[in-house]
Protein backbone atom coordinates (compact mmCIF):
# COMPACT_ATOMS: atom_id res chain seq x y z
CA UNK A 1 0.00 0.00 0.00
CA UNK A 2 2.67 2.52 0.88
CA UNK A 3 4.63 1.91 -1.87
CA UNK A 4 1.82 1.93 -4.41
CA UNK A 5 1.14 5.47 -2.51
CA UNK A 6 4.92 6.54 -3.15
CA UNK A 7 4.61 5.45 -6.54
CA UNK A 8 1.69 7.41 -7.03
CA UNK A 9 3.33 10.50 -5.75
CA UNK A 10 6.39 10.39 -7.75
CA UNK A 11 3.75 9.86 -10.93
CA UNK A 12 2.06 13.16 -9.52
CA UNK A 13 5.61 15.20 -9.04
CA UNK A 14 6.26 13.85 -12.43
CA UNK A 15 3.58 15.39 -14.15
CA UNK A 16 3.66 18.48 -12.19
CA UNK A 17 7.06 19.18 -13.60
CA UNK A 18 6.00 18.26 -17.02
CA UNK A 19 2.97 20.56 -16.97
CA UNK A 20 5.11 23.76 -15.72
CA UNK A 21 7.38 22.99 -18.22
CA UNK A 22 5.49 22.61 -20.87
CA UNK A 23 3.61 26.16 -20.13
CA UNK A 24 6.80 27.22 -19.31
CA UNK A 25 7.86 26.70 -22.95
CA UNK A 26 4.72 27.74 -24.08
CA UNK A 27 5.36 31.02 -22.82
CA UNK A 28 8.88 31.44 -23.04
CA UNK A 29 10.33 29.62 -25.63
CA UNK A 30 7.65 28.63 -28.76
CA UNK A 31 7.77 31.38 -31.32
CA UNK A 32 5.09 33.79 -31.85
CA UNK A 33 2.98 32.62 -34.70
CA UNK A 34 3.54 35.41 -38.06
CA UNK A 35 -0.30 35.35 -39.01
CA UNK A 36 -2.50 34.61 -36.10
CA UNK A 37 -0.09 36.43 -33.12
CA UNK A 38 -0.41 35.58 -29.39
CA UNK A 39 -3.77 33.45 -29.72
CA UNK A 40 -1.92 30.73 -31.27
CA UNK A 41 0.03 29.81 -28.56
CA UNK A 42 -3.28 28.09 -26.67
CA UNK A 43 -2.89 25.64 -29.46
CA UNK A 44 -0.46 23.56 -27.36
CA UNK A 45 -2.41 22.66 -24.58
CA UNK A 46 -5.39 22.78 -27.10
CA UNK A 47 -4.47 19.70 -28.76
CA UNK A 48 -2.48 18.10 -25.88
CA UNK A 49 -6.62 17.83 -24.19
CA UNK A 50 -7.95 17.24 -27.12
CA UNK A 51 -5.53 14.20 -26.99
CA UNK A 52 -6.53 13.33 -23.42
CA UNK A 53 -9.62 13.49 -24.30
CA UNK A 54 -9.57 10.75 -26.97
CA UNK A 55 -7.30 8.10 -24.78
CA UNK A 56 -9.59 9.03 -22.07
CA UNK A 57 -12.37 7.45 -23.94
CA UNK A 58 -10.37 4.77 -25.73
CA UNK A 59 -9.14 4.05 -22.12
CA UNK A 60 -12.70 3.72 -21.08
CA UNK A 61 -13.37 1.06 -23.99
CA UNK A 62 -10.64 -0.91 -23.32
CA UNK A 63 -11.80 -1.40 -19.60
CA UNK A 64 -14.81 -1.78 -20.52
CA UNK A 65 -13.96 -4.97 -22.55
CA UNK A 66 -11.69 -6.19 -20.16
CA UNK A 67 -14.34 -6.24 -17.72
CA UNK A 68 -16.80 -7.89 -19.35
CA UNK A 69 -14.12 -10.13 -19.95
CA UNK A 70 -12.49 -10.83 -16.66
CA UNK A 71 -15.68 -9.32 -14.23
CA UNK A 72 -12.98 -7.97 -12.02
CA UNK A 73 -14.46 -4.55 -10.88
CA UNK A 74 -11.41 -2.50 -10.81
CA UNK A 75 -11.51 -2.68 -14.56
CA UNK A 76 -15.29 -0.68 -14.41
CA UNK A 77 -13.43 2.34 -11.70
CA UNK A 78 -11.08 2.57 -14.24
CA UNK A 79 -13.26 3.02 -17.12
CA UNK A 80 -15.77 5.23 -15.05
CA UNK A 81 -12.59 7.28 -14.16
CA UNK A 82 -11.52 7.58 -17.23
CA UNK A 83 -15.07 8.92 -18.71
CA UNK A 84 -15.08 11.67 -15.86
CA UNK A 85 -11.54 13.22 -17.07
CA UNK A 86 -12.37 12.91 -20.38
CA UNK A 87 -15.07 14.48 -20.40
CA UNK A 88 -12.88 17.47 -18.68
CA UNK A 89 -10.54 17.29 -21.22
CA UNK A 90 -12.87 17.56 -23.91
CA UNK A 91 -14.44 20.68 -22.04
CA UNK A 92 -11.03 22.22 -21.96
CA UNK A 93 -10.22 21.44 -25.31
CA UNK A 94 -13.60 22.72 -26.99
CA UNK A 95 -13.18 26.29 -25.03
CA UNK A 96 -9.22 26.71 -25.93
CA UNK A 97 -10.82 25.84 -29.48
CA UNK A 98 -13.34 28.58 -28.96
CA UNK A 99 -11.09 31.02 -27.44
CA UNK A 100 -8.55 30.49 -30.46
CA UNK A 101 -11.67 30.83 -33.32
CA UNK A 102 -13.07 34.17 -31.83
CA UNK A 103 -10.15 36.15 -33.59
CA UNK A 104 -9.18 33.67 -36.35
CA UNK A 105 -12.26 32.33 -37.69
CA UNK A 106 -14.30 35.60 -36.40
CA UNK A 107 -16.86 33.14 -34.85
CA UNK A 108 -16.65 31.03 -31.51
CA UNK A 109 -18.19 28.25 -33.53
CA UNK A 110 -18.23 26.52 -36.80
CA UNK A 111 -19.95 23.40 -37.76
CA UNK A 112 -16.53 21.87 -38.53
CA UNK A 113 -16.18 18.34 -38.35
CA UNK A 114 -13.78 18.32 -35.66
CA UNK A 115 -15.40 20.88 -33.55
CA UNK A 116 -19.02 18.72 -34.18
CA UNK A 117 -17.23 15.53 -33.46
CA UNK A 118 -15.83 16.12 -30.22
CA UNK A 119 -19.10 17.85 -29.07
CA UNK A 120 -20.97 14.98 -30.22
CA UNK A 121 -18.62 12.35 -28.32
CA UNK A 122 -18.94 14.39 -25.40
CA UNK A 123 -22.69 14.18 -24.91
CA UNK A 124 -22.42 10.33 -25.98
CA UNK A 125 -20.04 9.81 -22.89
CA UNK A 126 -22.67 12.30 -20.74
CA UNK A 127 -25.21 9.80 -21.85
CA UNK A 128 -22.64 7.15 -20.01
CA UNK A 129 -22.76 8.97 -17.05
CA UNK A 130 -26.85 9.58 -16.69
CA UNK A 131 -27.30 5.99 -17.50
CA UNK A 132 -24.73 4.55 -14.86
CA UNK A 133 -26.90 6.95 -12.83
CA UNK A 134 -29.83 5.21 -13.93
CA UNK A 135 -28.73 1.71 -12.79
CA UNK A 136 -29.01 0.56 -8.55
CA UNK A 137 -27.23 -2.34 -8.99
CA UNK A 138 -23.32 -1.63 -8.76
CA UNK A 139 -22.79 -5.16 -10.95
CA UNK A 140 -25.49 -4.19 -13.46
CA UNK A 141 -24.11 -0.65 -13.50
CA UNK A 142 -20.57 -2.37 -14.20
CA UNK A 143 -21.82 -4.20 -17.18
CA UNK A 144 -23.78 -1.64 -18.90
CA UNK A 145 -21.63 1.01 -18.39
CA UNK A 146 -18.85 -1.37 -20.24
CA UNK A 147 -21.07 -2.22 -23.31
CA UNK A 148 -22.24 1.62 -23.79
CA UNK A 149 -18.15 2.64 -23.86
CA UNK A 150 -17.84 0.05 -26.10
CA UNK A 151 -20.34 0.91 -28.72
CA UNK A 152 -19.98 4.79 -27.97
CA UNK A 153 -15.82 4.69 -28.60
CA UNK A 154 -17.11 2.72 -32.10
CA UNK A 155 -19.30 5.70 -33.11
CA UNK A 156 -16.99 8.18 -32.99
CA UNK A 157 -14.66 7.91 -35.36
CA UNK A 158 -17.75 7.55 -37.93
CA UNK A 159 -18.86 10.46 -36.73
CA UNK A 160 -15.80 11.92 -37.55
CA UNK A 161 -15.68 10.59 -41.16
CA UNK A 162 -19.18 11.88 -41.63
CA UNK A 163 -19.36 15.47 -40.43
CA UNK A 164 -15.60 15.01 -42.65
CA UNK A 165 -17.67 14.05 -45.58
CA UNK A 166 -19.65 17.68 -45.11
CA UNK A 167 -16.58 19.77 -45.49
CA UNK A 168 -14.09 21.14 -43.08
CA UNK A 169 -12.29 24.23 -42.06
CA UNK A 170 -10.29 23.14 -39.21
CA UNK A 171 -6.13 23.61 -39.80
CA UNK A 172 -4.74 20.14 -40.12
CA UNK A 173 -1.25 20.17 -38.76
CA UNK A 174 -0.78 15.94 -38.82
CA UNK A 175 -0.10 14.81 -42.43
CA UNK A 176 -1.68 17.86 -44.08
CA UNK A 177 -1.01 18.07 -48.37
CA UNK A 178 -1.02 21.92 -47.83
CA UNK A 179 0.46 23.54 -44.60
CA UNK A 180 -2.27 25.01 -43.19
CA UNK A 181 -0.24 26.18 -40.23
CA UNK A 182 3.50 25.73 -40.64
CA UNK A 183 5.40 25.01 -37.63
CA UNK A 184 9.10 25.13 -36.86
CA UNK A 185 11.18 22.99 -34.74
CA UNK A 186 10.60 24.90 -31.86
CA UNK A 187 6.71 24.64 -31.83
CA UNK A 188 6.98 20.89 -32.55
CA UNK A 189 9.47 20.68 -29.48
CA UNK A 190 7.02 22.84 -27.32
CA UNK A 191 3.78 20.79 -28.47
CA UNK A 192 5.73 17.30 -27.77
CA UNK A 193 6.29 18.61 -24.41
CA UNK A 194 2.94 19.93 -23.98
CA UNK A 195 1.19 16.44 -25.02
CA UNK A 196 3.57 14.31 -23.14
CA UNK A 197 3.21 16.50 -19.56
CA UNK A 198 -1.20 15.89 -20.18
CA UNK A 199 -0.46 12.03 -20.63
CA UNK A 200 1.29 11.99 -17.61
CA UNK A 201 -1.11 14.39 -15.94
CA UNK A 202 -4.43 12.34 -17.23
CA UNK A 203 -2.15 8.65 -15.82
CA UNK A 204 -1.38 10.94 -12.34
CA UNK A 205 -5.59 11.97 -12.22
CA UNK A 206 -6.98 8.79 -13.73
CA UNK A 207 -5.19 6.82 -10.50
CA UNK A 208 -6.16 9.38 -7.96
CA UNK A 209 -9.72 8.67 -9.37
CA UNK A 210 -9.77 5.35 -10.06
CA UNK A 211 -8.77 5.13 -6.13
CA UNK A 212 -11.34 7.46 -4.92
CA UNK A 213 -14.20 5.47 -7.30
CA UNK A 214 -12.78 1.96 -5.06
CA UNK A 215 -13.37 4.29 -2.06
CA UNK A 216 -16.56 5.38 -2.90
CA UNK A 217 -18.07 1.95 -3.90
CA UNK A 218 -16.61 0.89 -0.64
CA UNK A 219 -19.05 3.05 1.58
CA UNK A 220 -22.22 1.95 -1.02
CA UNK A 221 -21.38 -1.43 -0.04
CA UNK A 222 -21.33 -0.64 3.98
CA UNK A 223 -24.09 1.66 3.63
CA UNK A 224 -25.87 -1.52 2.39
CA UNK A 225 -24.50 -3.85 4.49
CA UNK A 226 -25.88 -1.32 7.57
CA UNK A 227 -29.50 -1.23 5.44
CA UNK A 228 -29.67 -4.93 5.47
CA UNK A 229 -28.51 -5.07 9.23
CA UNK A 230 -31.50 -2.54 10.18
CA UNK A 231 -34.23 -3.53 7.84
CA UNK A 232 -33.56 -6.86 6.68
CA UNK A 233 -32.75 -7.66 2.67
CA UNK A 234 -34.12 -5.70 0.30
CA UNK A 235 -35.43 -6.69 -3.12
CA UNK A 236 -33.07 -5.42 -5.72
CA UNK A 237 -34.93 -3.40 -8.40
CA UNK B 1 -28.17 -22.55 -37.34
CA UNK B 2 -31.04 -23.83 -38.17
CA UNK B 3 -32.31 -23.27 -34.98
CA UNK B 4 -31.10 -20.19 -34.09
CA UNK B 5 -33.15 -19.01 -37.80
CA UNK B 6 -36.43 -20.88 -35.85
CA UNK B 7 -35.99 -18.69 -32.84
CA UNK B 8 -35.82 -15.38 -34.94
CA UNK B 9 -38.75 -15.84 -36.76
CA UNK B 10 -40.75 -17.53 -33.57
CA UNK B 11 -39.67 -14.12 -31.27
CA UNK B 12 -40.50 -11.46 -34.55
CA UNK B 13 -43.62 -13.29 -35.03
CA UNK B 14 -44.23 -13.11 -31.47
CA UNK B 15 -43.97 -9.82 -31.33
CA UNK B 16 -45.27 -8.34 -34.31
CA UNK B 17 -48.51 -10.71 -33.38
CA UNK B 18 -48.46 -8.91 -29.68
CA UNK B 19 -48.41 -5.74 -31.20
CA UNK B 20 -51.09 -6.34 -34.12
CA UNK B 21 -53.23 -7.77 -31.88
CA UNK B 22 -53.25 -4.38 -29.31
CA UNK B 23 -52.11 -1.77 -31.93
CA UNK B 24 -51.45 0.27 -29.36
CA UNK B 25 -47.58 0.95 -30.41
CA UNK B 26 -48.45 1.35 -33.92
CA UNK B 27 -51.79 3.54 -33.09
CA UNK B 28 -49.21 6.06 -31.36
CA UNK B 29 -46.28 6.10 -33.17
CA UNK B 30 -48.28 7.30 -36.76
CA UNK B 31 -50.35 10.02 -34.46
CA UNK B 32 -47.19 10.92 -33.19
CA UNK B 33 -45.27 10.93 -36.60
CA UNK B 34 -48.51 13.09 -38.38
CA UNK B 35 -48.17 15.49 -35.59
CA UNK B 36 -44.12 15.90 -36.14
CA UNK B 37 -45.20 16.44 -39.75
CA UNK B 38 -47.81 19.17 -38.60
CA UNK B 39 -45.82 20.92 -36.63
CA UNK B 40 -43.00 20.96 -39.06
CA UNK B 41 -45.24 22.36 -41.31
CA UNK B 42 -45.86 25.52 -39.13
CA UNK B 43 -41.91 25.69 -37.47
CA UNK B 44 -40.41 25.42 -41.37
CA UNK B 45 -42.36 27.46 -43.90
CA UNK B 46 -42.24 24.75 -46.25
CA UNK B 47 -42.69 26.99 -48.97
CA UNK B 48 -42.58 24.82 -52.69
CA UNK B 49 -39.11 26.33 -53.48
CA UNK B 50 -37.31 25.22 -50.30
CA UNK B 51 -39.42 22.22 -50.11
CA UNK B 52 -37.47 19.19 -52.26
CA UNK B 53 -34.17 19.91 -50.05
CA UNK B 54 -35.71 19.96 -46.95
CA UNK B 55 -38.18 17.30 -47.37
CA UNK B 56 -35.14 14.46 -46.23
CA UNK B 57 -34.52 16.20 -43.41
CA UNK B 58 -37.94 16.25 -42.01
CA UNK B 59 -38.82 12.50 -43.58
CA UNK B 60 -36.14 10.97 -40.69
CA UNK B 61 -36.51 13.31 -38.17
CA UNK B 62 -40.53 12.31 -38.18
CA UNK B 63 -39.18 9.01 -38.33
CA UNK B 64 -36.62 8.88 -36.20
CA UNK B 65 -39.04 10.55 -33.16
CA UNK B 66 -41.67 7.60 -33.92
CA UNK B 67 -39.43 5.06 -34.29
CA UNK B 68 -37.72 5.97 -30.68
CA UNK B 69 -41.79 5.47 -29.39
CA UNK B 70 -41.67 2.13 -30.70
CA UNK B 71 -37.80 1.56 -29.16
CA UNK B 72 -38.83 2.25 -25.87
CA UNK B 73 -41.47 -0.15 -25.82
CA UNK B 74 -39.51 -3.29 -27.24
CA UNK B 75 -38.44 -4.47 -24.54
CA UNK B 76 -41.24 -2.94 -21.67
CA UNK B 77 -43.33 -6.61 -21.88
CA UNK B 78 -40.47 -8.90 -21.19
CA UNK B 79 -39.09 -6.43 -18.33
CA UNK B 80 -42.69 -6.25 -16.77
CA UNK B 81 -43.64 -9.51 -16.54
CA UNK B 82 -39.89 -10.81 -15.70
CA UNK B 83 -39.54 -12.89 -18.48
CA UNK B 84 -35.76 -12.32 -19.70
CA UNK B 85 -34.21 -15.07 -17.98
CA UNK B 86 -37.36 -17.17 -20.05
CA UNK B 87 -36.53 -15.63 -23.34
CA UNK B 88 -32.87 -16.28 -21.99
CA UNK B 89 -33.59 -19.94 -21.79
CA UNK B 90 -35.63 -20.26 -24.59
CA UNK B 91 -33.24 -19.33 -27.31
CA UNK B 92 -30.28 -21.47 -28.55
CA UNK B 93 -28.30 -18.52 -28.75
CA UNK B 94 -28.75 -14.95 -27.08
CA UNK B 95 -27.80 -12.95 -30.11
CA UNK B 96 -30.94 -14.70 -31.36
CA UNK B 97 -32.98 -12.68 -29.17
CA UNK B 98 -31.11 -9.35 -30.40
CA UNK B 99 -31.63 -10.32 -34.28
CA UNK B 100 -34.98 -10.39 -33.48
CA UNK B 101 -35.73 -7.29 -31.40
CA UNK B 102 -33.70 -6.01 -33.75
CA UNK B 103 -35.79 -7.27 -37.10
CA UNK B 104 -38.99 -6.49 -35.57
CA UNK B 105 -38.04 -2.93 -34.48
CA UNK B 106 -36.61 -2.62 -38.35
CA UNK B 107 -40.10 -3.69 -39.29
CA UNK B 108 -42.10 -1.53 -37.32
CA UNK B 109 -40.19 1.99 -38.46
CA UNK B 110 -40.37 0.96 -42.01
CA UNK B 111 -44.15 0.29 -41.85
CA UNK B 112 -44.67 3.45 -40.49
CA UNK B 113 -42.47 4.80 -43.20
CA UNK B 114 -44.71 3.37 -45.31
CA UNK B 115 -47.76 5.17 -44.03
CA UNK B 116 -46.19 8.75 -43.32
CA UNK B 117 -44.42 8.52 -47.47
CA UNK B 118 -47.73 8.69 -48.94
CA UNK B 119 -49.19 11.37 -46.64
CA UNK B 120 -46.15 13.14 -47.04
CA UNK B 121 -46.69 13.00 -50.66
CA UNK B 122 -49.98 13.96 -50.36
CA UNK B 123 -49.92 16.92 -48.16
CA UNK B 124 -46.85 18.31 -50.25
CA UNK B 125 -47.73 17.52 -53.74
CA UNK B 126 -44.07 16.14 -54.24
CA UNK B 127 -43.37 12.29 -55.17
CA UNK B 128 -41.21 10.57 -52.89
CA UNK B 129 -41.50 7.24 -54.56
CA UNK B 130 -37.93 6.63 -56.05
CA UNK B 131 -36.54 4.01 -55.54
CA UNK B 132 -32.99 5.26 -54.38
CA UNK B 133 -34.91 7.17 -51.41
CA UNK B 134 -36.35 4.20 -50.57
CA UNK B 135 -33.12 2.45 -50.22
CA UNK B 136 -31.74 4.93 -48.08
CA UNK B 137 -34.51 4.93 -45.50
CA UNK B 138 -34.48 1.11 -45.38
CA UNK B 139 -30.55 1.54 -44.97
CA UNK B 140 -31.54 4.21 -42.24
CA UNK B 141 -34.00 2.24 -40.53
CA UNK B 142 -31.49 -0.45 -40.19
CA UNK B 143 -28.95 1.17 -38.80
CA UNK B 144 -30.89 3.05 -36.27
CA UNK B 145 -32.75 -0.34 -34.86
CA UNK B 146 -29.28 -1.89 -34.81
CA UNK B 147 -28.04 0.65 -32.51
CA UNK B 148 -31.48 1.22 -31.09
CA UNK B 149 -32.19 -2.75 -29.89
CA UNK B 150 -29.06 -2.66 -27.91
CA UNK B 151 -29.48 0.36 -25.98
CA UNK B 152 -33.37 0.10 -25.28
CA UNK B 153 -32.25 -3.20 -24.19
CA UNK B 154 -30.14 -1.50 -21.67
CA UNK B 155 -32.02 1.54 -20.59
CA UNK B 156 -35.75 -0.73 -19.81
CA UNK B 157 -33.62 -2.29 -17.58
CA UNK B 158 -32.68 1.85 -15.45
CA UNK B 159 -34.49 3.67 -13.22
CA UNK B 160 -35.23 6.25 -15.61
CA UNK B 161 -36.22 4.40 -19.02
CA UNK B 162 -37.71 6.48 -21.47
CA UNK B 163 -36.15 9.24 -20.47
CA UNK B 164 -32.85 8.01 -21.29
CA UNK B 165 -33.33 6.23 -24.45
CA UNK B 166 -32.96 9.34 -26.82
CA UNK B 167 -30.01 10.95 -24.86
CA UNK B 168 -27.75 7.76 -25.07
CA UNK B 169 -29.27 6.95 -28.71
CA UNK B 170 -29.29 10.04 -30.52
CA UNK B 171 -25.79 11.20 -30.08
CA UNK B 172 -24.43 7.58 -31.51
CA UNK B 173 -26.54 8.04 -34.10
CA UNK B 174 -25.11 11.11 -35.47
CA UNK B 175 -23.54 9.74 -38.58
CA UNK B 176 -26.39 7.85 -39.37
CA UNK B 177 -29.00 10.93 -39.23
CA UNK B 178 -25.95 13.39 -41.63
CA UNK B 179 -25.61 10.37 -44.04
CA UNK B 180 -29.69 9.54 -44.78
CA UNK B 181 -30.22 13.63 -44.65
CA UNK B 182 -27.56 13.68 -46.97
CA UNK B 183 -28.25 10.76 -48.75
CA UNK B 184 -32.22 11.45 -49.37
CA UNK B 185 -31.85 15.15 -49.83
CA UNK B 186 -29.08 14.56 -53.23
CA UNK B 187 -31.12 11.27 -54.74
CA UNK B 188 -34.88 13.77 -54.02
CA UNK B 189 -32.47 16.64 -55.83
CA UNK B 190 -31.82 14.34 -58.94
CA UNK B 191 -28.65 13.60 -58.49
CA UNK B 192 -28.03 9.66 -59.80
CA UNK B 193 -26.58 6.87 -56.97
CA UNK B 194 -23.18 7.32 -57.71
CA UNK B 195 -23.32 10.64 -56.31
CA UNK B 196 -24.38 9.70 -53.11
CA UNK B 197 -22.51 6.23 -52.90
CA UNK B 198 -20.23 7.49 -50.33
CA UNK B 199 -22.96 7.77 -47.77
CA UNK B 200 -24.67 4.96 -48.66
CA UNK B 201 -21.38 2.97 -47.70
CA UNK B 202 -20.94 5.13 -44.42
CA UNK B 203 -24.80 3.76 -43.69
CA UNK B 204 -23.73 0.10 -44.16
CA UNK B 205 -20.17 0.54 -42.47
CA UNK B 206 -22.22 1.58 -39.42
CA UNK B 207 -24.91 -0.61 -39.93
CA UNK B 208 -22.81 -3.68 -39.81
CA UNK B 209 -20.10 -2.43 -37.47
CA UNK B 210 -22.63 -1.70 -34.82
CA UNK B 211 -24.58 -5.27 -35.78
CA UNK B 212 -21.75 -7.06 -34.98
CA UNK B 213 -20.87 -5.01 -31.97
CA UNK B 214 -23.93 -5.49 -30.65
CA UNK B 215 -23.98 -9.28 -31.07
CA UNK B 216 -20.53 -9.54 -29.15
CA UNK B 217 -22.02 -7.50 -25.99
CA UNK B 218 -25.87 -8.13 -25.83
CA UNK B 219 -25.18 -10.69 -23.37
CA UNK B 220 -24.08 -9.02 -21.37
CA UNK B 221 -26.99 -7.05 -21.43
CA UNK B 222 -29.40 -9.28 -21.29
CA UNK B 223 -27.70 -12.10 -18.74
CA UNK B 224 -28.03 -11.69 -15.00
Amino acid sequence: MSSENKKLRFLGLIALFLVLAAFAMVLFYAPIEVNMGIVQKVFYFHVSAAWIGMLAFLVAAVCGALYLNKKQIKYDFIAYSAVEIGLLFTAIANFTGMIWAKPIWNTWWTWDPRLTTMTIMAFTYIGYLLLRRGVDNLEKRARFGAVYAIIAFASVPLTFFSSRLLRTIHPTIFGANSGDMAMTPAMYQTMAVSIVAFTFLFAGLLWHRSILAARESEIDNLRAQTEVAEFGEVQDD
Amino acid sequence: MRDWLHSVRTLVWKDLLQEWRSKDMLTAMFAFAILTLFIFNYAIELSPVNRAEIASGIIWVVIVFAGTLGLNRSFTAEQDQGCFDALVMAVPDVSAIYFGKMLTNWLVMLFVSVLILPIYSLLYNQSLFNLGFILVLVLGAWCYSAAGTLIAGMTVQTRMRDLLLPILLFPILMPVNMAVVKAAGGILAGAPLVEVQAWLVLLAAYGIIVTTVSILVFEYVIRE
